[in-house]
Order: structure tokens, then sequence, then C-alpha cells
């Protein structure tokens, strides 16, 4: 009831009314032929604004930052839908999408704030860390969404009106704090040309200072050389007018960045990246700029081309290449992905050009917890912890690094419990063996024996060993846990019950995907014979 | 041919006249204008009505020779005249020449087509040059003469340049010189509209779209929340390994697997079914996207929210702590003596009611009293069947023992305590022969039949079907035995000292498990599956029924101050429950 009287007296339901008295007096005044009037009215729609809601709803910035996730994958979601007239979303509104998402993503990209991402079927999911809040976002594949009946979009672009406003306030707040003008003005060929990210991007970092007289110029400038300076201001600071504005902002920013924004930033800082055209490129130019790395794309705009000397990886995701440059390594997309979430450059043979890559994991799984360790999981890990000892004189271990070396040392264990798993089983072997052998010489016919020792396959033979022992025991520790549950009240009964009944299902889909795996290597196996 | 023909001839009647005066008379051309067209119509319908009207109509034209009038030219068809002139004189008709002439003219005849042949002054005429051309220009929609201008300048009536009077001599009116009333109305209301700004003229100002919404983050007062209390939404779930473009090889199920899920329920069957593609490029679009974010916005609006507390318990944690055994002390842990006897499992077991005697019952088919203090075996009964049940007698001067062996109740004299005790209880367990015409009374099996036991100094009380639970009154005369299958005859009531039977309670709610007697008042209590029914026994009626709330009863017994009332039931966890009669109230 409290709610609803609420509601009644929101201010917007007012502007709702006006709306529609406005409406009849635009009906009535065509009615009338009074065409004056009626253009006057027209001319003038009454307009309402979400500000007030969004403040209502998000009184402080991290909470908005805190449901930014749909908002995100929303907008995300209609910047990638067909930009048709006649369809059912209005073309300016995508437009507003996709703007606002490149928004976003240079912002990003700028703050070296993307922390994790995943390729997955629905898409691509990046999460960022913005003030201490982790944002998930997923963006649909760059490729035509088909608009389908079964939604009501009355409804969608309902929420995405809230959502495009909250994103616009949240743009300008996260561009104040990084001192640049909020509606950016950008480079209108490079809009054109589709790379409005890329725009941004050298907006944002050109053009921190409105008045900046250099800044304006380079963003009026269309000379192909002066794109490429442009770029390299980016790099080399120190060379630039606008080089003490740079410094001033990477001092402090410095200050800012904890450990993990320092690492993010430096992961990709010496690389150059070209992009084939086959590969997603919006993505790409949005990963690897935010990870430190320069890159560059086949087609119009771009700040260098195939032939520079200097790249050093290619990504590529055609099977054969033309034209080979020594130089430079060829690899598949995924591993930007996987550098990424492991945040260590990967040996990039695996992903060579061609070949089937490495599984793709995701980074939002803590494998430990799922009781399941995928294989290239392990490697990677193996991988980290080389590149860790390589390279940290250990300065400072964070406290995911503890976290990590803990992880790995759980690692390490189940691996030689793993050892002694096998090391037992192969003696159960021999001494099936043996015994079987016993049997042969007190004369006992094979197939009796084989009756004799059906129940104990090798498989789970240590098992049955142990049941063996331990029968007695467990019975009774069974018995006391029956005993103490028929004595629990009848709430807390269930919730064990419930308990339990996770943890076997849990335990169920981790022997189920191991049973995968081995009756995949089987196969394999059988396959490679 | 014939038409055009006709059409000459026509014209040719008024052809002085025409020529003269057409162009005089406005009106009069006109009218030649159309009578001429209509003419022409009757000249193809060969009647002279037209004619004769034309003649008529005109009247400057030199009048014609025929002086009829307009009449009917029928008239004189077959008369030798078409009429008379102005002297009266009749007109004679022409010769007719005949047709082949008439054509043989015509063709040596140039001029033939110019040639009309009039009717109604009978002869012919021939139309001139001039004539021709104003038929062919007004067949053609012109005016007929060339001379005439279709549209000449127009000449006003009157000169006002210079002239320096009005036509018209008339005084301005006021009204030319006032300003208009209804227009300063509609001025002042404009005007009013745009002071008031009901109307305004320039474009809305351009408000910036975004500015800094969440200014200082420093003051707390502004941040508090004023509106309706808002619970965030719960984030979605983050994709696993699974869902990856290329996941590990365990993530993608079997065909087989993917099979099965066919056959799962809906709402168990997993929404993502993994796959994996070779490289990133191959990599369709996701067909479900709009419809999940479709479902998440309906789940941001349509769900109710509520705070939960989600707790991580360890499970060991919920079990409560049972006290160790050592706590619990100090309890019998030693046996003080055994009664051994028995070869098969001890069923039951009844102590008498001085305390002296037990009696078991056991599956070996034997029944042994015992003495409690020594353990020493006094009697032991062969009974040659399974014993399920057996009870004391509760009055201290008769020792007899009611056991259940198969299913029928054997009641027997455990020859203990003093001569004349025994020799009582042994008149009491003796019936005298039964009349056997006694037995074909019913035509039915009698639910109960009263025997001597053959062996043992004792009764058997033979009953229709299985026999599960005895109980005695605490008289001691009376007893009752329950028939769980017996349907009306389930609970059975028997008189020791008249050796007599019956069965009082026909109806009862559900298959009857036991029925014990109130220890000290007249009632009568039996359990069904799911109810306690307590009778009385005087008035043999219902008095109360009590609703135990277990699943299933399977033993009752009532506490000997005859307050409470206990029910076990068959539930594990539920080990007993206690109705307090008269006042119900449960406790588990």
């Amino acid at each position: 009831m409290k709610d609803i009287a609420f509601l009644f007296h929101d201010p917007l339901i007012e502007k709702f009314r006006e709306i529609k008295v406005h409406r009849k007096k635009v009906k009535k005044a065509v009615a009338k032929k009074n065409k004056d009037l009626a253009d006057r009215l027209l001319n003038r729609p009454p307009t309402y604004k979400l500000d007030r809601l969004i403040l209502e709803r998000y009184p402080s910035f991290v909470d908005a930052l805190r449901d930014l996730d749909d908002c995100l994958t929303m907008v995300h979601l209609f910047a990638a839908l067909p930009a048709v007239e006649g369809e059912r979303v209005q073309v300016q509104r995508i437009h507003n999408c996709r703007r606002l998402s490149h928004e976003w993503q240079a912002y990003i990209s700028r703050t070296h704030s993307l922390r994790k991402t995943f390729i997955s079927v629905k898409g691509i999911y990046y999460q960022a860390e913005v003030q201490g809040q982790k944002i998930t976002w997923l963006t649909p594949h760059a490729l035509q969404q088909v608009l389908t009946d079964d939604v009501d979009f009355n409804v969608m672009l309902t929420f995405l009106e809230f959502y495009e406003t909250l994103l616009g306030f949240m743009n300008f707040k996260l561009y104040h704090s990084i001192n640049v003008n909020y509606p950016p003005v950008l480079d209108p060929r490079l809009e054109a040309l589709a790379s409005e990210l890329y725009a941004l991007c050298r907006y944002m970092s050109s053009g921190i200072v409105p008045g900046n007289s250099e800044s304006a110029k380079l963003v009026e400038d269309k000379d192909e050389s002066e794109l490429r300076l442009a770029q390299l201001q980016h790099q080399l600071p120190s060379n630039e007018p606008g080089a003490l504005m740079h410094l001033v902002q990477e001092s402090t920013a410095a200050d800012v960045e904890d450990d993990d924004a320092k690492e993010c930033s430096s992961l990709f800082k010496n690389l150059k990246f070209y992009l084939s055209r086959e590969v997603p490129r919006e993505s790409l130019l949005f990963i690897i700029p935010a990870f430190g790395g320069t890159v560059s794309w086949e087609g119009e705009g771009a700040p260098f081309d195939e032939t520079d000397e200097d790249i050093t990886h290619q990504i590529v995701d055609r099977p054969t290449q033309s034209h080979v440059f020594l130089s430079r390594e060829y690899v598949q997309p995924q591993w930007i992905y996987d550098c990424v979430n492991a945040r260590i450059i990967l040996p990039a043979e695996g992903y060579v050009v061609g070949r089937v890559p490495p599984p793709h994991l995701s980074p939002f799984v803590d494998n430990s917890a799922e009781g399941y360790i995928p294989e290239y999981a392990e490697t990677i890990k193996k991988l980290q912890a080389a590149a860790r000892n390589q390279v940290l004189p250990l300065p400072s271990i964070g406290d995911e690094d503890m976290e990590k070396t803990l992880v790995e040392a759980i690692i390490d264990r189940s691996a030689s419990n793993e050892v002694a798993e096998k090391k037992r089983k192969l003696e159960m072997l021999e001494q099936q063996y043996h015994d079987e052998l016993k049997m042969e010489y007190e004369g006992k016919t094979y197939s009796h024996m084989k009756s004799d020792n059906q129940s104990d396959v090798v498989d789970n033979d240590s098992e049955a060993a142990n049941n063996h022992v331990d029968d007695s025991y467990k019975q009774a520790e069974k018995d006391a846990a029956d005993i103490s549950k028929t004595v629990m009240s009848r709430k807390q009964r269930g919730l064990l019950e419930a308990i339990e009944i996770h943890h076997s299902r849990k335990k169920d889909k981790v022997n189920l995907l191991k049973k995968r795996k081995k009756n995949a290597e089987s196969s394999a196996s059988a396959k490679g014979r | 041919m014939g038409h055009s023909d006709g059409d000459h001839d026509d014209l040719s009647a008024d052809d002085s006249p025409w020529s003269e005066d057409i162009w005089s008379d406005d009106n009069e051309g006109s009218l030649s204008f159309e009578d001429s067209g209509e003419g022409s119509d009757a000249e193809s319908d060969e009647t002279d009505a037209p004619a004769a009207e034309e003649s008529d109509s005109s009247e400057d034209e030199v009048a014609p020779r025929n002086t009829v009038g307009d009449v009917p030219l029928v008239w004189y068809k077959d008369e030798e005249h078409i009429g008379y002139d102005i002297s009266g004189r009749k007109i004679k008709k022409r010769d007719r020449e005949g047709r082949i002439e008439a054509y043989l003219r015509n063709a040596d005849d140039a001029k033939n087509w110019r040639k009309i042949y009039d009717e109604y002054n009978d002869e012919e005429v021939q139309i001139t040059k001039e004539e021709a051309k104003i038929i062919s220009r007004m067949l053609k929609g012109k005016t007929p003469h060339t001379n005439v201008d279709p549209y000449p300048d127009y000449v006003d009536w009157f000169e006002y340049d210079d002239k320096g009077h009005p036509l018209s001599s008339a005084p301005e009116p006021k009204r030319r010189f006032v300003p208009s009333k209804w227009e300063q109305k509609k001025v002042v209301k404009l005007v009013r509209a745009i002071r008031k700004g009901w109307i305004k003229f320039d474009k809305p100002k351009e408000e910036p779209n975004f500015y800094l919404l969440w200014g200082d983050e420093t003051d707390t007062a502004d941040n508090k929340r004023q509106g309706l209390s808002y619970i965030p939404a719960p984030k979605p779930n983050l994709p696993g390994h699974e869902e990856s473009y290329n996941p590990s090889v365990e993530y993608i199920p079997t065909q087989e697997e993917i099979d099965s899920y066919q056959l799962m329920y809906e709402e168990d069957r997993p929404k993502f079914i993994p796959r994996r593609f070779d490289c990133l490029r191959s990599v369709p679009a996701y067909e479900k996207a709009l419809r999940e974010g479709f479902d998440r916005c309906l789940d941001l609006y349509l769900c109710p929210r509520t705070r939960k507390k989600r707790i991580n318990i360890d499970p060991e944690s919920l079990k409560p702590k049972l006290p160790s055994k050592k706590d619990l002390r100090p309890y019998p842990r030693t046996c003080y003596l055994e009664f051994k006897g028995h070869n098969g499992p001890v069923k039951s077991l009844s102590v008498e009611a001085s305390g002296q005697w037990i009696a078991s019952g056991s599956s070996d088919g034997t029944i042994r009293v015992w003495e409690v203090e020594t353990g020493r075996c006094i009697k032991v009964w062969k009974v040659g069947g399974v014993v399920h049940r057996v009870a004391w007698n509760p009055q201290p001067d008769r020792h007899i023992l009611a056991a259940i062996v198969d299913h029928d109740l054997l009641l027997l004299n455990a020859e203990i305590g003093d001569e004349e005790v025994q020799m009582r209880t042994k008149k009491l367990l003796h019936i005298e022969e039964l009349a056997p015409e006694e037995e074909e009374t019913g035509d039915k099996k009698p639910a109960v039949k009263w025997v001597n036991h053959d062996k043992f100094d004792g009764i058997v009380l033979i009953h229709h079907k299985a026999v599960s639970t005895v109980e005695w009154h605490f008289k001691g005369d009376y007893f009752t035995t329950v028939v769980p299958s017996g349907d009306s005859r389930a609970v059975l009531l028997h008189q020791l000292s008249k050796k007599h039977s019956h069965h009082p309670f026909r109806k009862l709610p559900g298959l009857p498990i036991a029925a014990v007697f109130h220890p000290s008042q007249k009632m009568f209590f039996v359990a069904t599956k799911k109810f306690v029914q307590v009778y009385d026994l005087q008035k043999a009626q219902i008095v109360k029924k009590l609703e135990s709330g277990v699943r299933e009863i399977s033993s009752i017994s009532i506490h000997p101050g005859g307050d409470n009332v206990i029910v076990g039931s068959k539930m594990v966890n539920c080990v007993g429950l206690i109705l307090i009669y008269p006042h119900v109230h449960t406790r588990h």
C-alpha cells in the first residue's frame, strides 16, 4: 500500500498526464483545422527526464555502479541490433546505445580497469573493476541479431530508456573523474569508419583539457601522418607539447592505481598488435589498449599498417596466411583473452594459426570450490607460477597472490594424492596377480576364480578393500549420524538434507566430468593407435 | 453520304436570311445555330416538323413559299399539293423523278454535294461556299464566323479617373474610420496569452542532457535514500567453463546424454547444452540473446525481492551434540540375571500382578513361566505354534495366562499359588461340553468358539480369523481380543466366568490395531490406524474420538493412574505420543 501511495505522488506521473493532455490538445486542434495552434503545440511537446528517478534509486554513485551489470548488458545488446529503419527499434536509439557503450568501453580501456574476459557462446563477457565494484557485462557477438517475436519490445525499450539515461550519467561522472569533457567530440572521419571506440580513445588521450589547442588541432586534423602522430603521442608522452598534462595525469593515476591495475596496464606493454579483417575488431580494440598494448587493424583509418616492422603479434583467424612476416607471431584471437585472464603472456605455440586452440576456460569459476580442475587450468597455473618466479623479486605479494599460492598448494597436494592413489592401485594389481598365481597353483579353475574376484575389479578394488576394513566403523558412524538426525528439529533436518543433496549433486557433476574426460582420452588414444 | 446531304438541304432553306442578318443580332444568330443542329437531326428522321418550326421562328426572313404553317407534312402526303402560297393558291407537288435519274443527275453535277432538298417547300436549294465554310467551322466547334474574337478586352461602363466624384453620393459609414472591435478583442486575447506565458515563441532552451548527478559524495545527508526501500537485484549468474565457445572436451555431453535430456522433466532439463567451435570465426550469433535479455527484464520488474540471508553452514554443525554415553551414567550396564531356556526369539513377555512370576512366549512354540528372583523356569507348555502374545490375568488370585498361539487364543492355568486358588482357577477354566446343535445356529461361522484344550488344563478360543492382541480388564473377568481383519467382528469382548463373547463394535473408522480397558473406569479404548476411540462400556456408545496425528498407530497403552494414554507409532523418529485424557493434549 505504502509503495503504491508513494508511486502515486511521483512527479513523473504528473508529467505523463501532461503529455496525455498535450496529445489530446493536438488532436483537437487538428480536428478543428486550427493548423496554427496544432503546429505551435507540436513544436513544444512536454518532455520528461529520468534523472530524479536515477538519483532516487541510486543515491550514491557506488550504488549505481553496483547495479550497472544489467544496464551494460542491455545497452550492449541493443547496440548489436540491426539499425534498420522500419524495425521495431528506432535507429536513433540503437545509435545512442552504440555511442554509450563505446564511451563506457573507452573509459574502462583508458583507466585499465578491465580484469577478466571470456568468450562464451552467448557473447563476450567482460569484468571490470571500478571503484572497488566488480562489474560484469555481456556483449553479443558482432553479428546481426534477429529481432524475434517472442519478446515484448515495449518492456525492453522502457528498461532501455532508463538504462540509457543511467549510463549517460555514469559516463559523465566517470569522465569527470578522469578530467575529460563528457559529451566527447569525435573525429567525424573515424566515426564514419565505425571505429568509434578508437576515436574515443584518442579523444581521451589527447583532448584532456578542452582549451588545449593542440588537441583541438589533433581532433580536427585528418591527415594520415597526424593520425600516426597521435598514436605516437599516446606512447611517448615526453615528445609532445601536451605531454605535461599526460605526465601529471599518469603520476596521479599511479598513486590511485593498486597493484592489480598496474599489472593490468602493463600486460601488453611494448607489444604491438595488428588485427586481420576476420577477427572481432571492436572487442580486441577494447581489450588490447586496456592492457597497455598498441593496436592497429586492417582497413581505413588505422594508425599503422600491416607492413610495420614493429608489430609483434598479428591476430588472425583464418586457416592460411598469404604473406607471413617472420618478425611477428600469428595467433588466434583466443590467445588475447587467455593472456588477459591468466595475466601473463602465454606461449603462442598453442594458438598458432590453423590449429585448434586449447580449451577456453571461464575466469569466473573458482575451480577448487567447484571440485574439478580442468587440465588446461593447471597448465596455466604452472605457467603463472613460473612467470612469477622469473619476474618477481617479490616486492609485494598482494592478497590475491597469496590466494594463488594457496590454490597452487592445493593443486600440488591433490596431484600428490593422485600419485599415491596410482601407486596403490598398482600394488593392488600386483597383489591380485599374485593371488591369481597362487590360485592357479591350487588348481582352481580360472572361471571360478574370476567369479570370485568379479566384485573387486581393478578400478574400485582399492575402495573395496578399504570398505572391508572400515565397514564396521562406517556403520557405527552412520548410526551415530542417524541418531543425531532423529533428534534434530524438522527445519534443521530439512536444511541438512538440502545441503547433502547439494553436495551429492555437485559430486555427481564432477564425477560425470571425470568420466567424460576419461572416455575422451581413451577414445583419443584408441584413435592414436 | 445521305446524312451530309440532308444537312445541306436543311440549311439551304434559310439560306438567304442567314446570310443577311445573322451577324446583326446575337440572339438570332444563336437561335439559328440551334436550329441548324435540330434540323440536321430531323433530317435524318425524314420528318418535316423541325423544318416547319424553323420557318416559323425566323420572322425576319423572307416568308417561305408555302404557308401551311407548323403542321405535320404527313397530312399532305397523299395530296397533290404541298400547301398554299400567300395568295392562297395551291402549290403543286413537283413530279417525282426516278431514283436513277436523280443519281445520274447528281453524278454529273459537280456542285451536287451542296444541294439540299427542302421538303417543306418541295424544292432543291444549293448552299453557297461561305455557308459550307460556316458549317464546317461549326462542326469543328469553332465560332461560325472567322472574324469573331471570343475573348475581347473588357471595356468598363464608366471611367473613374479624373472624374472627381464617386458614383454614389452616400456618405462614408463610421465603421470605415473606427478600428475593428473584434479584431481588437482577438489581439487582446493573444497579448494576454503571450504575457501570461500560455503562448511561447522562443524555442525551449536546450538543457544539457547529462550533468554531474552525483555531486559530492561527502555529504552523507544527501545520500540518504528517501523513497521506498530498495533491494538491489541479484546479479545474473556468471558463466562457467561449459559456456565457453571452446570448452574442454569433458564439458561436452555425448549424443546419448543429449537424447536423455528429452526424457527429463521440462524444469530439470539443462538450459544450456555446451558446444565446441574450432575457431572464433565460426561462432554464430546467439539466437536467444534477446529472449534472455527480456527474461531478465521480466525478472527485474515482476519478481518481488526480499532480503535473504545466505548462510553457509557446516552441515556437521547442524547436528545436535549427542551426550556421550559416559555422561549418562549411572545406568544399568551389567547383566544381573538371564532366563535361559527358549530356543527361538522371545516374542512377548508378561509380569504377573504380584510381581513374582514372569511369563514369556517364544516363536519356538513354548510358553514358559519363570520365577523372577531366581530365574528358575517353573513351567513349560509346548503349544506347538508361534506364541505371539502372553498376558497375565491382573487379578492376583487368578493365575491365568492368556496367550495367542498361531491365530487362536489360549487360556492356561499357570498352576501356581496355593491349593485353593488353583482349584478356583481350574473351575473357572472348565466348560461343559456344548450341545452340537448350537453350532449350526448361525449360517456364518461364529466369531469365537470356546473349547476345552485337549492337552493342557485350559480353554482355547477359536477365532474366525487371526488374533493380534489380547488385553485383560482390571477385574480379571473380562478380556478383549482384536482380530484386525475381522471387519464388523474385529473387536471382541469375552467374559471368562460365563464363557461368553460378543462383539459390540460394529463400525470402526479403519482397521483396528489394539484395544484396551481403562484401569479404573468403565471405559474402553480402541486404536485404529489414525484414531483412538473411547467407548463407554455401560452405555455401549462412543464417548470421544482422539486424533493422534501420527501416520500409523502401532500400539496403545493407558497409564495405571487412568489419566494418560500413550500411543506408539511406526514412524522412526516419533517414538511416543501422549494423549492426556480427558483433557486432550498431545505431545510428541
